[in-house]
């Protein structure tokens, strides 16, 4: 967060006529590398942006398939932890980072093929089958 | 301005005694999402990616109530997801109520009518539709063709049955003003208590990052649209605040000015970005970096923001504890911001030129309500 401070100026911004949004990794399926502490934290920072859930092996060997809503960094591993939400487990979860031995990209990604673009095509070619009620429903 | 005298008074009071008391942050409404769930599924929305098994969590009543009482906010939205799916919104909403919050319990309303008996009408509360404009725009906006006509169905009965309703628009690339300006006429003559509107803003989890606009074109758009405004049209926000869209007042961001509360924590720094959690509020404005946002930070996440939770707490604080502002907000009530340059911008505008927009068909037929 703190790299990306001060990359634009003031007259660079409110003359922006488009905003740059954020770029998304495809990380579906991804298994990072965890060879060292910088491998570990920035594999933890990609989890927390992850728009789906991820399996977690800890050293010990529990898998914890979980979706990652924030992360703690401290100045070691053993003051850094994630935060997580388990299917069927009532109430926030916390592990260390020092307890994790793999981390898997392992459920969908809920934002994938939802672009506007997306919706404008399937719009488009329903509308062109003579489809009515065209609507877009929740994956629920 | 629509927003009653109570209500301006209630803020107006609560600003006072935090400047009184030299509390340097605080907030003037707090965000409360009890869910994430939503019975639309918006392309490019950026607050629903999830698992299904966050989705189906929710805030109960209690934390709620412990989370308003945590910040101490004289108002507070409940957005989402579709607060209405909460099955105990009703229960939620009637607890703010008898704390005497004003209430903007925001909805898209395609459960609204057959749900407007378990309310009770009050000035503390307030529905604040999701309506993105004339019927062909919302529809397409929100992927539901015949999404408008239950919305308006909703706004109508709640307008009859003496609930205070704001439709709540947000515009993206491509927005046409002239067609925004015929959605308040359209508004206006239903009875509605004022508008509410704000350029949209690419949250980081969504899908579709494009179709944001950056600040001179939001700028351009807002000039257009409230410009040589009629005198039927209300709005149920901060004149400063509009001003400030229209390009007419220079405002930094008070990110801390509504905090965002759900099923996570104390989000960090705002509404909009999701940089983290905190556990409490008093950590939330303790560990937070907030040099580290708003455009004056440079920070490109905050580059194209120029939504009412970060600007118009600014927008109010000016209003109400500075003579310019205060004086600026009395001639913005009574002004129709009369400009022939926006006139001409107006009946010259190219709404082709950038936009993306397909028209939906406007004869669609509505749709069932949802039971989802």
């Amino acid at each position: 967060m703190s790299a990306e401070v001060l990359k634009y100026t003031r007259e660079q911004i409110e003359a922006l006529e488009i905003a740059p949004g954020a770029v998304h990794e495809d990380l579906e399926g991804f298994v990072p590398s965890l060879a060292n502490d910088d491998e570990l934290r920035n594999a933890l920072e990609k989890a927390f942006d992850y728009r789906g859930d991820v399996t977690i092996t800890t050293k010990a060997g529990k898998k914890i398939e979980a979706f990652i809503f924030n992360r703690h960094t401290g100045a070691t591993l053993a003051e850094s932890y994630v935060q997580y939400f388990e299917p069927n487990v009532n109430g926030k979860q916390k592990l260390g980072y020092a307890e994790i031995g793999r981390l898997e990209f392992t459920g969908k990604d809920r934002a994938a093929g939802k672009h506007w673009e997306d919706w404008v095509k399937a719009y488009n070619e329903r509308k062109a089958k003579g489809e009515k009620n065209i609507a877009l429903h929740p994956e629920m | 301005m629509a927003i009653p005298i109570s209500q301006v008074w209630t803020v107006a009071s609560y600003v006072w005694k935090q400047k009184l008391k030299g509390v340097k942050r605080y907030p003037t409404v707090l965000m409360l999402e009890p869910l994430f769930r939503c019975n639309l599924a918006c392309a490019g929305c950026g607050k629903v990616q999830y698992p299904p098994h966050v989705l189906k969590r929710m805030l109960t009543p209690q934390e709620c109530f412990d989370a308003v009482e945590e910040c101490g906010v004289p108002m507070v939205a409940i957005p989402g997801g579709e607060p209405l799916l909460h099955p105990q919104i009703v229960d939620i909403v009637n607890g703010l109520v008898a704390r005497k919050k004003y209430v903007y319990m925001c909805t898209n309303a395609l459960e609204l009518k057959k749900r407007l008996h378990e309310f009770t009408p009050s000035k503390y509360l307030t529905f604040s539709v999701h309506l993105d404009g004339q019927k062909e725009h919302h529809d397409f906006s929100v992927c539901r063709e015949g999404g408008y006509d239950i919305a308006v169905e909703g706004i109508k009965e709640a307008v009859k049955r003496g609930f205070r309703v704001t439709p709540n628009s947000t515009f993206f690339d491509g927005t046409d003003p002239n067609s925004v300006r015929a959605h308040f006429d359209e508004m206006m003559a239903i009875g509605v208590e004022g508008i509410v509107l704000s350029p949209g803003y690419s949250y980081d989890k969504a899908p579709d990052q494009s179709h944001f606009m950056g600040r001179a074109r939001v700028r351009k758009l807002f000039r257009a649209i409230l410009s040589n405004r009629k005198k039927s049209w209300k709005f149920n926000m901060s004149p400063l605040f509009l001003e400030f869209l229209m390009g007419d007042r220079n405002y930094d961001c008070t990110p801390w000015g509504s905090p965002a509360y759900n099923i996570f924590g104390w989000q960090k720094p705002c509404y909009l970005l999701q940089d983290g959690y905190a556990e409490t509020f008093k950590e939330l404005m303790e560990t937070t970096r907030w040099e580290e946002y708003g455009v004056g930070s440079g920070n490109p996440k905050c580059a194209n923001c120029m939504v009412s939770c970060g600007y118009e707490p600014t927008a109010v604080l000016d209003g109400f504890l500075s003579l310019s502002g205060f004086w600026g907000m009395v001639k913005g009530t009574f002004s129709s911001y009369q400009n022939k340059h926006a006139l001409k911008q107006l009946n010259e505008w190219d709404t082709h030129a950038h936009s993306q927009l397909v028209q939906i068909e406007k004869t669609a037929p509505a749709l069932e309500e949802t039971n989802a």
